[in-house]
């Protein structure tokens, strides 16, 4: 089923492709199959969007561009090997997909190789934290998951929390965030608790934080591990008063349709919705979704689709493919695009960054709404207590 | 301890107990295989996966509640289980004991696959109202599914207990088991007996499967742990000892869970390894075998 897509959509690149001098051709990994396919999905969909968007304006220098997209398998060796096959093909630069663990691996192989990954998606700290003359992301860091959520639990008076995180190197990275931040803003935290893949019985560790009985817990996991944290949440009856969630698993819409009245209240760090209020957001939103078949899009989608427009943009200011060009016009790029601005920027011991913060949402009567800050137009919180 | 520390461990005591039963449920079947053909089930847990994957598509095709689905899981689970007894370990003779490990893996990793293939591998759970349901009685919470598990187990368990004692079924099962030369000799057909009993086993991993669905998600390897659990379980209680397999499974839920909430959840699985590894070393005949083998 997903070659298939990745076929026809390959198919219709190729079809849009004018013989002018060729396509320009533009790297990109992403997890077509295997643990992160759901986000993989997503991105291709933002791929296909972002394409076909610049292409309909005449492309770039005259050309259409065509995306040769890699999969990575969701595994960290079979992601080297596609920037590898990327790095000889010969593309001018890498878009850089989901997991940190693999994107990790990736975007230092790729400034070995000397050749600009822009990272569109993974959040871990350190892929920009110190950072690399190559490596460029215009997506949140994992700070900022952190930070959207600390401020909420800071503006209500939240006197302790809790943390449970998964091992990975995204959770790792939101969850320290979380401790640094909560240290700086007086809040205690009374249990940080990480677990490794594959547990699917959080029962003990939500029993020793309900002894707690926190104002507040944030919880760091992907995909099924989000459904079961809030649904044996339920189970043992621990009761802060929010549950939140650094994004992955919780921002995704399948959280919420299979934790059903468990994720009911849940509050969640996004990188992007619908309803915030750039240019284009909601026109977006409609193309994502009629690219997804009418299912709606998670913030993996833009994301996906402003590295389109960044990497194009930024192969139009170098004037050409070469790559150590489009590495210099990376670095002076700014432009604003419906996922939000991008422009790469060293700030706080990041290099190459896109400041941007995050957006909190919540669950409420089954669906999410924006709470958080204020140029959403946030609807009031709810609390369990 | 304060008062809620206190409420926290009796609830996690009531969770590792009723999490132990359904370890016990999956190492009774694994143990009454083993205690009648002296066969390894190695495939045990991808037996539990099928019966998962079965209460699934029940549940989205005819939108059947998953404890419905136990009708059709057992039955099946039986049935598959008579079927591959007769068709793949009947045929290995008298290199059962050693064929069988091989045949059992095999049998597993087509089980594995073919699921993969039907299903994809993404983890997938099935939404009932009453997934997050609890018992409550002073500050203590309960999972109702859990519950029913725990109550399904025990049924599950007498049944088979009044089966064994109670039929000429059973008394047959354990003549195989003690004497299979001289059980053939009495007049009982043990090459049915024992694709009877591998039905019996299949379907208990599968019923195990059945009552884990509300509770977990299911993917097309979710039964490796199980299988590892199960072997715990069988040799904790003594090889094809059945009371045992059931006091080993409430061992095992017990030591697991209080060792995740006072050590540390990572080491989860170390904690039944080394409780397995004690009684190899300690009573290599399991904390409640004689040395003679019975069922």
């Amino acid at each position: 089923m997903r070659t298939v897509t990745l076929f026809t959509l390959s198919l219709a690149l190729l079809g849009a492709a004018q013989a002018q001098g060729g396509t320009i051709k533009i790297g990109a990994i992403t997890s077509v199959t295997g643990r992160f396919a759901e986000f993989g999905k997503m991105q291709l969909a933002g791929f296909k969007v972002g394409v076909e968007e610049v292409n309909r304006r005449g492309g770039v220098l005259g050309r259409k561009i065509e995306l040769v997209i890699e999969d990575n398998a969701s595994d960290v060796n079979k992601g080297l090997a596609a920037a590898e096959r990327l790095v000889n093909a010969g593309v001018p630069l890498v878009l850089n997909e989901y997991s940190s663990s693999l994107v990790k691996a990736q975007a230092q192989y790729l400034a070995r190789q000397k050749v600009p990954a822009l990272v569109f998606s993974s959040s871990g700290d350190d892929i920009t934290k110190p950072g690399n003359d190559y490596v460029f992301r215009l997506n949140q860091p994992a700070t900022e998951y952190a930070r959207v959520i600390l401020n909420i639990f800071r503006d209500h008076k939240f006197k302790t929390m809790a943390v449970i995180a998964g091992t990975g190197a995204f959770e790792k990275s939101v969850a320290d965030a979380a401790q640094d931040l909560a240290k700086s803003y007086g809040i205690q935290i009374v249990e940080d608790q990480r677990y490794d893949k594959g547990l699917t019985d959080f029962r003990p560790v939500l029993n020793r934080i309900k002894a707690k009985n926190p104002d507040g817990i944030l919880m760091v996991s992907y995909a099924e591990d989000s459904v079961a944290l809030m649904r044996q949440a339920r189970e043992v009856g621990v009761k802060p008063r929010l549950f939140a969630g650094g994004a992955a698993g919780f921002a995704l819409p399948e959280f919420v349709k299979d934790a059903g009245s468990a994720a009911e209240n849940v509050v969640t760090a996004t990188a992007w919705i619908p309803q915030l209020r750039y240019a284009g957001t909601q026109k977006l939103n409609v193309e994502l979704k009629k690219a997804l078949g009418g299912q709606d899009p998670s913030y993996h989608a833009a994301q996906a689709y402003a590295g389109v427009l960044a990497a194009a943009e930024a192969i139009r200011r170098a004037g050409g493919t070469d790559r150590e060009k489009v590495k210099a016009a990376l670095n002076s790029l700014t432009m604003q695009t419906a996922f939000g601005p991008v422009q790469f920027k060293d700030y706080e011991g990041f290099r190459n960054q896109n400041p941007l913060a995050m957006v909190a949402q919540q669950v409420q009567g089954g669906a999410f709404v924006p709470v958080y800050p204020k140029t959403v137009v946030p609807r009031t919180l709810k609390f369990e207590r | 301890m304060d008062q809620a520390g206190l409420t926290a461990l009796i609830q996690t005591l009531a969770q590792g107990l009723l999490t132990g039963g359904l370890y016990a449920l999956i190492g009774t079947g694994l143990s009454l295989i083993f205690g009648v053909m002296r066969v390894i089930n190695f495939a045990h847990g991808d037996f539990l996966a099928i019966g998962m994957f079965i209460t699934l598509a029940l549940f989205r095709t005819f939108d059947l509640d998953p404890y419905l689905s136990l009708l059709v899981a057992a039955p099946v689970g039986f049935a598959l289980g008579f079927v591959i007894q007769r068709l793949v370990l009947a045929r290995l003779g008298d290199r059962l004991s050693e064929g069988s490990m091989l045949a059992t893996l095999g049998i597993g990793l087509i089980i594995s696959n073919t699921l993969l293939l039907t299903f994809g591998a993404q983890p997938q759970n099935i939404n009932v109202p009453y997934a997050t349901n609890t018992f409550q009685l002073g500050g203590v919470q309960v999972s109702i599914p859990l519950l029913i598990a725990g109550l399904g187990t025990a049924l599950a368990i007498a049944g088979l207990n009044l089966l064994l004692y109670r039929t000429e079924l059973g008394r047959a099962i354990r003549a195989t088991a003690q004497n299979p030369l001289g059980a053939e000799l009495q007049g009982v057909k043990t090459a049915h007996i024992q694709a009877i009993v591998f039905g019996l086993g299949v379907a208990f991993a599968a019923v195990a499967g059945v009552l884990l669905m509300p509770l977990l998600y299911a993917f097309p390897t979710v039964g490796e742990n199980y299988t590892t659990k199960a072997f715990i379980v069988t040799v904790l209680g003594g090889l094809g000892n059945l009371p045992g397999a059931v006091a080993g499974g409430l061992v095992l839920g017990v030591v697991e869970s209080l060792g995740a909430y006072y050590i540390s959840n990572n080491y989860r699985d170390a904690y039944g390894l080394v409780a397995f590894l004690l009684v190899l070393l300690l009573r290599p005949e399991g904390l409640f075998g004689r040395t003679v083998k019975r069922v």
